[in-house]
């Protein structure tokens, strides 16, 4: 059923198959309240919960580091996507 | 433990289970934030803290100088029954503070 102007990605075929491929990835995760988080995907499940390590929170600029482990409650999610995250040297 | 299978992939709940009994750094909807030690808790995020401090933060915008005042208003709580459907975020306390 694929029209055209698809990638063929034979491995990636349904969301579940997308979250289980995107672990350890640096993902940026976007909430429904318009904030932003990047970091490195640990892990997540079907609620989308998430936890994530070396998360860093925008919104609008830069508000807070965390580092450590960073969970967020699924129902807040509004996206998460994969990102060619360059760490930036901070402190 | 070589390889993990994915029936043994641990869900952000389990990694939560790590945190019990220690404190932790929770961020709600509305604008408030706590900080406690995390008794209990479930899959819906439903948590029992002990020791917490809740700071709410209201933004004020001046009328005549447009600037926004941000205030904050903390308080102390022994013992905290929190309903999961508020909870944005579940961390580690935040080093820096």
């Amino acid at each position: 059923m694929s029209s055209g102007g698809e990638k063929s990605s034979a491995t990636t075929k349904t969301p579940a198959d997308f979250l289980k491929s995107i672990r350890g990835r640096p993902v940026v995760v976007k909430l429904n309240s318009g904030v932003d988080y990047r970091g490195i995907l640990a892990c997540l499940d079907g609620y989308m919960n998430i936890a994530m390590e070396q998360t860093e929170e925008y919104v609008n600029g830069q508000l807070k580091n965390k580092y450590g482990d960073a969970f967020i409650r699924g129902n807040n999610v509004l996206y998460i996507s994969t990102s060619k995250r360059t760490l930036a040297d901070g402190a | 433990m070589a390889s993990e299978e994915e029936s043994t992939v641990k869900e952000p709940l389990d990694l939560i289970r790590l945190s019990l009994d220690e404190r932790i750094y929770v961020k709600l909807r509305s604008d408030r934030e706590l900080r406690g030690k995390l008794h209990a808790y479930d899959q819906h995020l439903n948590m029992i803290l002990g020791d917490v401090e809740e700071i709410v933060t209201t933004i004020e915008i001046d009328d005549e100088t447009y600037e926004e005042i941000v205030r904050t208003s903390k308080r102390m709580v022994p013992f905290l029954f929190v309903r999961g459907d508020g909870v944005i975020l579940v961390s580690p306390p935040l080093r820096t503070a």
